[in-house]
This record gives C-alpha cells, sequence and structure tokens, in this order.
C-alpha cells in the first residue's frame, strides 16, 4: 500500500469522505477537514510510518503534497 | 427588568439505569432497584475491583462518526443526553429554530479517559507524541461546545466546574438568566465519566469509597443507614430543558415542573469536610428566592452519599432550616441506587425531584435497613412512597471546596 492510498482509507473509513474527491490535487479545504483534523492525520501518518513530522513542514495543501513530504522522509530513514 | 417563572419542559437522561426513557428510569429507581455494581479491571497488571455504577449506551449511529472522533466519553453522554431532553421538550420534531437557545452544563473534571490516554503514552509507552487533539477532547467545556454544535445553539455556552455541585448550579444559574429575562431557553444540566483506572484509585486514596456490602455488590451504598461504609461513584449525564412561561404559552405544551428557587453558599471551613452552616445557608436562600414558608416542602432529595460525617451533617442542616417541620419531610438519597454522578449528580436528582412532583411519587433511600439514630428523620427506606398532593420539592447538592447549590421546583 501506498502512503497515498493508506491516507485515502483512513480518509474514507475514518473522515467518511467520498472516495471520488480524494485525488493528489485535492485540498484540505476541498475536502471539508480543517486544521485539528489536518493534524489529527498526520498523527494517523505519524503512528504507521514511524515517522515524526516536523511542525515547521505542516504547510502543505494538497494531499499529493502530503505524500510528496512522507515519501521523502521514508527514503530518507532508508539511505 | 420583570421576572418571568421558569418551566422544565423535557429531561435526558444517561444513567447507570439506562439511557433511553426517563420515566423507566425513574420507576426503576421507584421501586428501590440499585444499579451498583462490583466491576473488575486489569491495568499494567495491576488488578482492581471496584464498586462503581456505570452507564452502558452505544453513541455510534446516534453521534455523527466525525464528531465523535473528537469526543471523549464525558462529551458523547452530555450530548445523547440533551438530544434526548430536546426531544421530551418536543423541540426536534417541529422544527423549532434553537438560535437563540443556551447551554449550561456543570462538569468536574472534563475528559478524564483522554487525561489517562495522554499519560499513558507519555509515562508508560514513554512517547511524546500525544494525540493532538487531546486539548479539546479534554477541556471541561468540550461537551457544551459539542452539543452547541450539533444543534446550532446560538445562546451562551457556560460551564461550570464546582465538584459535585456543578450541575445544580448549571440549572440555578441557567434558571436565573430565563427568570431575569436574558434567556428564552436554556439545555441545563451535567456530566461526568470518570470510572477509569487513574480516577477510581485517586478517589480510593481518598478513603472515602464504599466497601462492598455482604448482601451484594449492589447494597453497597447506604445513606443514613449505621452501617454506611462510603459513597459508590457513577457516572452518566442528565440534561433539562428551562424555558420562560412565554415560550410554554406560545408552544402550548404541558411543562414537567417549574423552577421556583436558588441557592448558593460557600462552607468557607474545609477542602472535604462539609458545614451545617453553609448547607443551611443555601437551603434558606433558596426558600427566600422561592418566596416560600419552609414548611411548604414536602419531599428532600439529599445529596447524602453515603459517608458516615457527610449523611449526619445534611440531617443536621436540615433540622436546622425546617424546625419542627423537618419529621414530616419525606427525604431520600437516590445515589443509594445510581451511585454519585459528580458533576452530573445535581443535574440527575433534580430531574428525579422534577418526576417525583410531576408523578406525585417520592423514590426511596434504599438499603436503609439501619436508621441511624444521627439520621431519625423519615428517609423513605427501600420502596417509593406514594405522595399526590406533593406540591414543592428541594434537592440539595453539597461540593468538595464547601461550594453548596440548592434548588427548588413545584408541581405544575
Amino acid at each position: 500500500m501506498t502512503s497515498f492510498d493508506y491516507i485515502r482509507q483512513v480518509l474514507i473509513d475514518k473522515y467518511e469522505i467520498e472516495a471520488d474527491v480524494i485525488t493528489s490535487e485535492a485540498t484540505f479545504e476541498n475536502l471539508g477537514l480543517d486544521s485539528l483534523t489536518m493534524v489529527e492525520l498526520m498523527f494517523d501518518v505519524s503512528e504507521k510510518y514511524g515517522i515524526e513530522i516536523p511542525t515547521d513542514r505542516l504547510d502543505f495543501k494538497t494531499l499529493g503534497e502530503v505524500v510528496v513530504l512522507i515519501d521523502d522522509m521514508l527514503n530518507a530513514q532508508n539511505i | 427588568m420583570g421576572q418571568c417563572r421558569v418551566f422544565v419542559t423535557g429531561i435526558g437522561l444517561v444513567s447507570p439505569h439506562g439511557c433511553d426513557d426517563a420515566n423507566q428510569i425513574f420507576d426503576k429507581l421507584y421501586c428501590g432497584k440499585s444499579a451498583i455494581d462490583l466491576v473488575c479491571t486489569e491495568t499494567l497488571g495491576i488488578k482492581r475491583s471496584s464498586l462503581v455504577a456505570p452507564a452502558n449506551f452505544d453513541p455510534v449511529g446516534k453521534i455523527p462518526k466525525t464528531q465523535l472522533l473528537l469526543m471523549d466519553r464525558v462529551s458523547q453522554m452530555a450530548l445523547l443526553a440533551a438530544n434526548q431532553a430536546l426531544e421530551n421538550a418536543q423541540l426536534l420534531s417541529n422544527n423549532t429554530k434553537l438560535a437563540s437557545t443556551g447551554i449550561y452544563l456543570g462538569c468536574g473534571l472534563g475528559g478524564s479517559q483522554t487525561i489517562e490516554n495522554v499519560y499513558h503514552t507519555l509515562f508508560v509507552k514513554k512517547s511524546c507524541a500525544v494525540r493532538p487533539a487531546s486539548v479539546p477532547l479534554i477541556m471541561p467545556n468540550a461537551s457544551a461546545g459539542h452539543i452547541s454544535m450539533y444543534h446550532k445553539l446560538g445562546g451562551p455556552s457556560q460551564t461550570y466546574s464546582v465538584a459535585c455541585a456543578s450541575s445544580s448550579i448549571a440549572i440555578g444559574e441557567a434558571f436565573r438568566a430565563i427568570r431575569d429575562g436574558y434567556l428564552g431557553r436554556v439545555i441545563a444540566g451535567g456530566t461526568e465519566a470518570m470510572l477509569n483506572f487513574g480516577s477510581m484509585a485517586s478517589w480510593d486514596a481518598l478513603t472515602v469509597l464504599a466497601k462492598e456490602h455482604p448482601e451484594g455488590a449492589y447494597a453497597s451504598c447506604r445513606p443514613f443507614s449505621k452501617d454506611r461504609n462510603g459513597l459508590v461513584l457513577g457516572e452518566g449525564a442528565a440534561m433539562l430543558i428551562l424555558e420562560s412561561e412565554a415560550l410554554v404559552t406560545a408552544r402550548n405544551i404541558q411543562p414537567l415542573a417549574e423552577i421556583i428557587g436558588y441557592g448558593a453558599s460557600s462552607d468557607s471551613h474545609n477542602l472535604t469536610q462539609p458545614a451545617a452552616e453553609g448547607q443551611v445557608r443555601a437551603m434558606r436562600l433558596a426558600l427566600v428566592d422561592a418566596k416560600l414558608d419552609p414548611t411548604a416542602i414536602g419531599y428532600i432529595n439529599a445529596h447524602a452519599t453515603g459517608t458516615q460525617a457527610g449523611d449526619k451533617i445534611e440531617i443536621e442542616a436540615i433540622k436546622l432550616v425546617f424546625a419542627e417541620h423537618a419529621k414530616r419531610i419525606a427525604i431520600s438519597s437516590t445515589k443509594s441506587m445510581h451511585g454519585h454522578l459528580l458533576g452530573a449528580a445535581g443535574a440527575l436528582e433534580f430531574a428525579i425531584t422534577v418526576m417525583a412532583l410531576q408523578k406525585g411519587k417520592i423514590p426511596p433511600t434504599a438499603h436503609l435497613s439501619q436508621p441511624d439514630p444521627d439520621c431519625a428523620l423519615d428517609c423513605i427506606p427501600h420502596v417509593g412512597r406514594l405522595s399526590p398532593t406533593l406540591k414543592y420539592a428541594l434537592s440539595n447538592s453539597f461540593a468538595f471546596g464547601g461550594s453548596n447549590a440548592v434548588l427548588i421546583a413545584q408541581r405544575v
């Protein structure tokens, strides 16, 4: 499961967001998620992948940007 | 500003005796049925057996999943009780606008399970990865916030944290806000959920909890009985809809009772030991507020928790306020059956008092098998008593910290 697939599944299961609106280009605002929900989602991601996302890198707008951030951190871990 | 009359038009309960129909809950209490049980738990290898009165409820399907994610147990119970109260007051089915309705809520501790979860993460898992939503889950006013969000309430949202008097004070202050013309309708009540490991251990350390009675766990809370040895903690939420006479008339509904008096005082004496003088002041203030002669009171729902000192002092205070009439008042402590709901206790017991007036039926003090000579008033042992002429009733709530609150209601 890619990091995008994981986030997509959390958004569907936990936040009851319709699958067809969850795209790389979708913004948190488009998805109806407030800032608290966004940091809760990042908490779930951190727990899942065992990474600690620095608070100064939480300025993303789209799901695609989140995925890039997670994948970068995971790649850095594997180096 | 003129004063207007204030009525109770709906009741919603999530209680140890159930969470569906307040009338059914009252019937169980009237029969003297206890909801107290012995619950065995194990956390981190530490085993505990606790006498508690838990509230069993399932929020799934009743609260939107996304809202539920951000709710501690304490807020879940509060919202479910508020929903029931609004339904009971016929305010959900008629497209009634709640934009100016207020929420006045009492809560002692807030999201105590979330507090425990945070400390588990930090001190057991030795991780700083604390859930981001912890603060909004813990804050004591979260329950009021969730109720106002869910029902789009636009009026004031107030939370009172005054230990065991929290929700009586919330109801009393809501009563005043309506009586003085600031509001027309308020959802008022209380909620508490602290039957978790850390809270129970803290209460246990205070050495005020009851020991299991040989007859069975259910009989362990014995207010006014000579063999009483402590209180039993319960959990739950109780909400009442308070409305001005103008709204009751406009909606053409039959209220459940009228609130006519509220008194509050401080003992200024000791953090945990009650004092009769402070309790006397609160009861007298409520009677003056209600413009009622003490001899009019027919029933007192006592605060009596089942401790040796507390019950005796409350009886002493009642004797000081009511003099000879004290012997003619029916008195009961329903905590003998539902336990002590702390921040929600006052609201649950006032709801029971309202139903006692409405039905002309006084609930008993269960397990009162050995009346204490120091509590020798008419404390309604074991089963309820029919009282069709009951017109005025009073509900006492006395808190750690020396805070006292008394509410008086009248049959309509």
